[in-house]
């Protein structure tokens, strides 16, 4: 499945050829510069999600709560997602075409969406419903959130190479 | 200079060396491990530094911070190195001619060498350090930091220059 089979394909060349698109595909450098901010929110991201998912699943820094370190940790999570993402449109647009015919790619956006989704339903909850103990919603919205996000950067990866 | 160059050589033609090259799915497993891995290793790490820049999880004891991320940051961190060496492995001549990577290969060992400066001079005292943060310890933050910053921007620029 790609996104291709969904979109038409004037969307794709519009988007290959739109100024943003332009500038990235031919300007080597802050493709470059972009997809570097692009890994270091990817690094800072995981970060994040490991300390919290890993202390959901009891591991890590059990000496505080879940609460507490979502609480230091959740705004630097959603800075990491909107960076990835701001840096992600210009790099999507400058081979948009190409993207179009990716299965990977269209996976990425799949396991996205869904690791977004939890961010803001399950995994809240289960940080808002939890005790200096491990609890059954927290070991599963830790392992949906470790498995999406695992999804996004596997796909991402594989997009060079398929 | 020569020596390491023939060392380097030597290794380019080693049979492990070109079976990494060459076959379809190790190297981009191992690239894949060590990308991933950076989460677990700098990903970490930059939220002790941050911590004892006093910048995230304030509330938490320094001791606390530092004692519980520690093993995850070693961890990590083996798995990157081991990972890394198999990538400098597959492609030892190529590592050696990237201006990149010797710039990264300068940053990693600062980046060592200020760990090493951080538990033998300044980790003393650590309980106190919630009420007075050492100058010494908030420089090995900012150190850690920047030099990690560069060794992931050097690595990623290795495939460009």
């Amino acid at each position: 499945m790609t996104f291709g089979r969904i979109l038409p394909a004037w969307f794709f060349s519009l988007c290959e050829n739109s100024w943003l698109g332009g500038w990235f595909k031919h300007a080597q450098w802050f493709f470059a510069i972009d997809e570097t901010f692009h890994i270091m929110a990817l690094g800072m991201l995981i970060g994040t999600l490991v300390i919290v998912d890993l202390r959901l699943l009891g591991l890590g820094m059990r000496r505080q709560s879940v609460a507490q370190l979502a609480g230091f940790l959740g705004p630097w999570t959603l800075l990491g997602i909107a960076t990835m993402i701001v840096t992600g449109v210009p790099l999507f647009m400058s081979e948009a075409v190409k993207l179009s015919r990716s299965m990977p790619f269209f996976y990425k956006m799949v396991f996205l969406v869904c690791a977004v989704t939890l961010h803001f339903t399950l995994h809240r909850k289960a940080i808002a419903s939890s005790t200096m103990k491990c609890s059954g919603l927290g070991r599963l919205a830790a392992c949906l959130s470790l498995l999406c996000w695992l999804g996004v950067a596997l796909a991402g990866r594989a997009i060079a190479f398929l | 200079m020569s020596h390491l160059l023939s060392f380097v050589q030597w290794l380019n033609d080693t049979p492990i060396s070109v079976y990494l090259r060459e076959s379809d799915w190790p190297f981009p497993i191992i690239e894949t491990i060590h990308i991933l891995g950076l989460g677990f290793s700098v990903g970490t790490i930059m939220w002790l530094d941050l911590r004892l820049l006093g910048l995230a999880m304030r509330e938490a004891p320094v001791v606390d911070v530092m004692e519980q991320l520690e093993p995850w940051a070693i961890g990590g961190f083996a798995v990157m190195f081991a990972s890394g060496l198999l990538l400098i492995l597959s492609e030892p001549l190529k590592c050696y001619n990237t201006v990149a990577f010797r710039i990264k290969v300068v940053l990693l060992i600062l980046a060592a060498l200020n760990v090493l400066y951080f538990h033998k001079r300044v980790m003393h005292d650590v309980d106190e350090w919630d009420r007075n943060m050492p100058w010494r310890a908030k420089m090995v933050g900012v150190l850690s930091l920047i030099l990690w910053l560069g060794v992931v921007i050097a690595g990623r620029w290795t495939a460009y220059f």
